[in-house]
This record gives C-alpha cells, structure tokens and sequence, in this order.
C-alpha cells in the first residue's frame, strides 16, 4: 500500500481497516454477493488516463463486462437480478438498441 | 420519471415488434447428432443465446452447433482428455455441464449452490484433471436470508465426473478468496490463480504457492497486477498469466521514474516447471497471452491489437491492427494459426508468423462475451 494515496472516503476507510486492524472484514466484502460488490472505473477511461486503450468498439466489451458484473454500476446485474435485460440483444454489434433502462418494478 | 419507464416500456415493445418483424430468432442447433471426425483439429467456443459451436479448423467454418440447458454465462470452456466431453460453466457462473460433441448429449450437471437458500458463483475458476475422472470448481457461496445476505467461504469442491447429471461434491476443502482460473497439472494436481498461483493436492486440499504474486516481493520493481479469467488450454501445456509490473530506476523505489513492464506467470502442466519474468515495455493492454508452441521465445499479446514478443530481448517485434478488441488468443497445435475470440460473434484467424489475418469464421447466433474457447484435436 505503500505506493497507494487514499483521495477519495472509501479508499480513507480502507486505511483505517489497516489501521485497527479490520482487514479481515474488508476482504470479506470483496466476495461475490451481488452486483455490488466489486467497484471499477468505467469505461470511460483507459488504464493509461486516455481512451485509445478502450474497447473497440465499445459494445464488443459490453457483455464481457455485464456478465461477470464488472462494472456494476453501468449496467444491470445479469448474473442475478435482471438475467433477461439482454435477451433481445444477443448479438451485441447489431442489437444493441434493444438495450434498455431497468428499474426495480421490471424484476417482479 | 414515469414519461421515462413509459417511454422505456414503448421502446422495448417497438424493439421486440422490429425483431419479430425481421425474423430474428435465436440462433437454431445445427447437426447436432454429426459426430467429430478422429484426428481432425477443432474450436469449440460458446455463445449467446446460448450454444456450444465446433468449428472444423480445416475448412475454418462452423462443424455443428449445440444448444445448451438454461442460461447462458460466462461460457468458459474446457476440453476432457478424451476429446470428447466438453464441460462449460454456464447458467450465470452458477452451473458446470459437461456435454458430450459428438451428440450434443448432456451427460454430466453439477449446481455451484449447495443449499435451497445459498447462491454459490464460480468465476470462471473450475477444470478437469489430467486423467478426466474429476472436475474441480472454486465456488463463492452467499446465504440469502429474509433480511440479510451472509457471505460464505469459499471452497474448492471436487466432483466425480461420472456423477450424471445430478453431480454433488464427493471432496470439499477450503478455498482462498478471490480464487479465479485453474488448471490440471499432468501429476495430479491443479494450479490455481488467486492471490497467488497456487499449486493444488486435490485428495488433502492442501495448497502450496508455486509462483507468488501478491507475496512476490521484490525490491527492484513494483507489487504485479494481473488479470485472468481465460483458462485456455495451450498445445504447449503451458498455463500462461499476463501480468504488469514497474522497475524501479534505484532503491529509491520512484513510481515516477519507474519503468513499466509485461510479464509472464508460466507453468508448464506436463513438466510442473514454473517460470515468471518481464518480456516487454508495458505500452497497450492485454487480456490473455500466448507461448508460441513453435518457439519457446515468442509471446502473443491480445486485446485491441495482436503483438508479438522476443522474450529475451524484451522486445515487441509485430503487430496487427485489428477489427475490433477480442480478448482470448488460442493457437492450433502446429503454431502456424491464432484465433482470436470472445467479445463479438466472429472468430479472426491470423497465421501466426506474420500476425495477417487470412480468415474469419462468423458463428451462428450472438456475442461470445467472456468465454474461453479451447483447441484440440479429435
């Protein structure tokens, strides 16, 4: 962690984990318990700080991410709460606006 | 926000007017009952809505396609020794099916979730052993209750791979967490990619680190960061990690100055030898990477582009623009061809000395996304 600078409050609370000694309830966290549970930048920006190392094009990355819930907050959780949000766009490149917005009524 | 989900349900049912209205129907099985032909070169790899596909790699078109059961997700693939039993995690992470190619027969069916109240996930971390009489699988359980959700250990299940269809675990160890990708070591054991690689006695669950990575500390460069959730099946036997790392210019250990790097995690399945070092500049990112099965000292890269390493000279010396990112690399076992998969529904086929794409093969039905697909001779 040494080469690591908390800036923003979730990473501050990491550090005071490490500081009273609650690492194991952080780690816990990062198991699987929903599309909650782990947190990434988006796709807006590469690992680089530019965008030329993005997917191209965008949509090719789509269901690679969704699948898994790697970005949990872009796209709906597939793996568990709304499986069906991509059934009308099982081909990505030519489907994709089928894709549309989920809200909590659309699970019932 | 009402005019929103009104405007949404609107769209939604327009979509689903203009699917039906074009045909549009989710990719039909085809030659299911066609047996695969002994000696021929295979890839089979998954797709939405949700088949197996064979493509015949000598006439670089589409063999036979099987439907799969349930749902779809992630489609991570692995091949039986006997070269006829496919196993796929699918079912949203949560299931492992074994399927046999050449009737598209469904013989084998083991539930990640062990209880009516717990959701167990594998992410993408299960195989079967060298001898084909075992699968293993790292399971991620949560207990749902009324009121609260209760976050499991991990564990690593064994099952018997003659089990049918209503598999349980005949062995459960515990596991470590952020367990991810496996591999069967030609001995017996199973290599696992977690927070370290580590190396697996699968009838005591005891495990052993065979490459650190986040216990590899080195003075002269920085913590790895890695990334693998592709468990391909190589000809060389060669279980490859990609990985990032800096060096430092001194003891100084400045990030600043540092100078950021590739490298390979490696072990070879059939010998256990194990291996880790830098092979190039990090300039672009990779999702998987690949040892050439022609010459020990190249090393694919794949993402948005198709590179090629000289190890020791640490040195990129090809590169293909490519289509689109593709996120697997897979080689026939000669080494003369890379196919490039996931994401889309089009495999790209580059001969591997020159990195040129000299074909395509377009699968019935939709995205890849995430899964592995394997190479293997009948």
């Amino acid at each position: 962690m040494k080469h690591l600078k908390a800036i923003n409050n979730k990473a501050r609370l990491l550090d005071k984990a490490v500081a009273e000694d609650r690492v194991e309830e952080v780690v816990a966290m990062s198991a699987i318990a929903g599309c909650a549970a782990t947190v990434d930048p988006g796709w807006e920006v590469d690992a680089f700080g530019g965008v030329s190392s993005l997917c191209q094009p965008m949509e090719s990355d789509l269901y690679g991410c969704a699948d898994p819930c790697w970005w949990p907050a872009q796209v709906p959780d597939v793996m568990n709460t709304y499986p069906d949000w991509n059934k009308d766009a099982t081909n990505s490149r030519e489907d994709w606006r089928n894709l549309g917005s989920v809200f909590p009524g659309d699970k019932l | 926000m009402k005019k929103t989900m009104i405007g949404g349900a609107l769209r939604r049912s327009a979509a689903a007017l203009a699917c039906l209205a074009a045909g549009v129907l989710p990719a039909a099985a085809a030659n299911e009952a066609r047996p695969l032909e002994p000696g021929s070169e295979y890839l089979m790899v998954a797709n939405y809505p949700n088949n197996l596909n064979v493509v015949d790699l000598a006439s670089e078109s589409v063999y036979k396609t099987c439907p799969l059961p349930d749902a779809f997700g992630p489609g991570t693939t692995q091949i039986a020794p006997d070269r006829r039993t496919a196993y796929i995690l699918n079912n949203r992470f949560g299931t492992i099916y074994g399927i046999d190619l050449d009737t598209c027969r469904l013989t084998f069916r083991a539930e990640m979730s062990q209880g009516d109240n717990e959701r167990a996930k594998s992410i993408a971390s299960f195989t079967v052993s060298a001898d084909g009489k075992e699968v293993y699988a790292v399971q991620n359980p949560t207990t749902i209750h009324r009121d609260h959700y209760r976050v499991g250990a991990p564990r690593f299940a064994v099952y018997d791979t003659r089990a049918g269809l209503e598999a349980k675990p005949v062995r459960v160890f515990p596991a470590p967490r952020q367990a991810n990708i496996m591999q069967a070591g030609e001995d017996g054991s199973v290599y696992l990619a977690g927070p370290n690689l580590y190396k697996v006695d699968v009838n005591t669950g005891a495990m052993t680190v065979a490459l650190p990575i986040r216990d590899w500390q080195r003075s002269t460069h920085a913590p790895l960061d890695v990334l693998y959730i592709w468990p391909v099946q190589t000809p060389t036997r060669d279980f490859t990690i990609l990985y990032t790392t800096a060096k430092y210019q001194d003891d100084k250990q400045d990030m600043a100055t540092a100078e950021y790097q590739y490298g390979y995690l490696n072990v070879n399945l059939k010998s256990g030898e194990t291996e880790a070092r830098e092979f190039g500049p990090l300039t672009e990112i990779y999702f998987t990477g690949l040892r050439s099965p022609k010459d020990r000292n190249i090393v694919y890269g794949l993402l948005h582009r198709l590179t090629k390493y000289d190890i020791a000279q640490q040195k990129l010396v090809q590169a293909a623009e490519l289509d689109h990112t593709y996120y697997t690399v897979l080689s026939n076992q000669a080494g003369s061809r890379l196919y490039l998969t996931g994401t889309f529904n089009d495999i790209s086929i580059h001969d591997a000395d020159t990195l040129a794409k000299v074909g395509q093969v377009k699968l019935p039905g939709g995205d890849m996304s995430l899964g592995t697909g394997q190479v293997f001779v009948r």
